[in-house]
């Protein structure tokens, strides 16, 4: 009896350790562990995402990932998606964060994990010369169309359904790659996009024929990185890291590099009182 | 995964957009089919007869059908027509592609159906004093319909799912309206389960009603 007592206090403790070091270990320790950062990126968005010439990763957003990477200590693995991939690749643990550009809608937060925003876009028009395009209501009278999914998509939908415009002048696009290719083609007169990649569509010179135009009214995009909702403390260093970004001057040596300009003190102030 | 909460609520709401969705998917596979049938039957037609130009054309359409992928075809007729100024709708696109594609398939079946049905029928009904098409009309065709009706329905079950590449091309289909609810709730698993479980339901009436329209026109008989 004695002897069955003293395994089964040894079985159960066992049983115990194991389970409390299951509970401590979280993703922090996970990716210092794995000794690789598994952060994804959209990469048909530049200028935060985009391959290269020589096809590798690059941009904003593929630098925040190594600058993560390198305070973490651990090697950094970009992982290409497309905008509808971000959140099943957290789910099923590919990535262990997104460094993709997302709005920080309160019903995407219902869904996963926001840190505090890092970026601000602005929605802006692209159009072809000589469409008139004084201003965001133009829009009713020409073909516009928008990468599906994104939210500039559902902002013209909000905006276009409060002015009772219908959907039949709309068309969605499966990339943002693909909405630029329809507008090239002349599918449509107009696309909506952050003002950040028509600039960098328009200094390509591939856009030549085609003007920025108006912003979308009244709407800041702003952007955090995503991780899974319950990593609290992981969410918690992705924050303090994004702090530092911009306490140690990295945002603004980012911005330089992939915008040619130093980053708004409007921006900075945005992206400090977190809003 | 192990921890993931669902939210079924969200879906719920979205069901109208959904059941539009669905009807779309429904409506360009249904169609692509049943002009994919005329088509197939010239092909296949095309394929046995003696005359060059006919039969080169049937098999070069069957080939490239048979051979290149589904979503090559669909963007190629969205962005590659595209590029010429020809601009079809992302229905249209979608519903050319999938016709092509059905033909092509349909008129390898369908031929396999003709060539099971023996010569000495065409010659009796022949003698019978039918001209060429009161043959195919009254002898051959209700007899290789019969016969292809099952290898059909596999064809249409493939034309329903082929029609998700609409999202390719924006097209607002099943698949499409799930990825635009997705992307705007997060909730993808819950969304990409619930329209996995519609395109299910959707295959099976199909094919259930599929089934009653050939008992009918059949009378019964299928072999």
């Amino acid at each position: 009896m004695k002897l069955i007592k003293k395994i089964s206090l040894v079985v159960a403790s066992i049983a115990a350790i194991g389970a409390f070091s299951n509970a401590s270990a979280d993703k922090l320790d996970d990716v210092i562990k794995r000794g690789t950062l598994n952060c994804g990126v959209v990469l048909d968005f530049p200028p935060m995402g985009y391959t290269d010439k020589d096809n590798k990763p690059a941009g904003f957003d593929v630098d925040y990932c190594n600058d993560l990477a390198a305070v973490l200590g651990v090697k950094s693995e970009v992982i290409n998606l497309t905008w509808g991939d971000r959140i099943p690749s957290l789910i099923s643990a590919k990535t262990d964060v997104v460094v993709g550009s997302t709005s920080d809608t309160l019903a995407r937060a219902k869904s996963v994990g926001f840190t505090y925003p890092y970026f601000v876009f602005k929605f802006q028009v692209l159009s072809k010369k000589g469409v008139r395009m004084a201003s965001f209501d133009d829009l009713k009278d020409v073909k516009v169309g928008a990468a599906l999914g994104t939210t500039y998509e559902t902002e013209y939908f909000k905006y276009a359904d409060s002015k009772g415009w219908g959907r039949d002048n709309y068309t969605s696009f499966k990339s943002e790659n693909d909405a630029f290719l329809g507008l090239y083609q002349g599918k449509i007169d107009a696309l909506i996009s952050t003002n950040t990649n028509i600039a960098t569509k328009l200094t390509s010179g591939q856009f030549d024929g085609f003007v920025a135009g108006p912003y979308v009214p009244n709407y800041d995009d702003v952007v955090g990185l995503i991780a899974k909702r319950d990593e609290l403390a992981w969410i918690k260093y992705l924050n303090l890291f994004l702090v530092h970004q911009i306490r140690d001057g990295r945002l603004n040596e980012l911005h330089m590099k992939h915008f040619g300009t130093a980053v708004s003190p409007d921006m900075v102030q945005s992206l400090r009182d977190n809003k | 995964m192990n921890n993931y909460e669902f939210h079924w609520n969200v879906v719920f709401d979205a069901f109208p957009q959904l059941l539009s969705g669905a009807f779309t998917t429904v409506h360009v596979s249904v169609l692509s089919m049943l002009v994919g049938i005329v088509i197939a039957v010239l092909l296949a037609l095309g394929k046995l007869s003696n005359n060059k130009v006919f039969y080169h054309f049937a098999n070069i359409w069957i080939e490239i059908a048979r051979n290149t992928p589904a979503l090559f075809l669909i963007y190629m007729a969205y962005f590659g027509l595209g590029a010429y100024g020809i601009h079809l709708s992302p229905y249209l696109a979608v519903f050319s592609a999938l016709v092509f594609i059905n033909a092509g398939y349909l008129a390898e079946t369908f031929r396999g159906g003709f060539q099971s049905i023996p010569t000495t029928q065409y010659s009796a009904a022949k003698s019978l004093g039918m001209n060429n098409i009161k043959v195919y009309r009254y002898v051959i065709l209700p007899q290789m319909f019969r016969r292809i009706y099952h290898p059909m329905t596999n064809q249409f079950v493939w034309s329903i799912l082929m029609s998700s590449l609409g999202i390719l091309v924006g097209m607002n289909e099943l698949s499409g309206e799930t990825q635009r609810l997705q992307s705007t709730s997060f909730r993808t698993l819950e969304f990409f389960m619930v329209a996995a479980a519609m395109y299910f339901v959707i295959t099976k009436l199909v094919l259930f009603t599929s089934s009653l329209i050939a008992k009918k026109v059949f009378k019964g008989e299928l072999s």
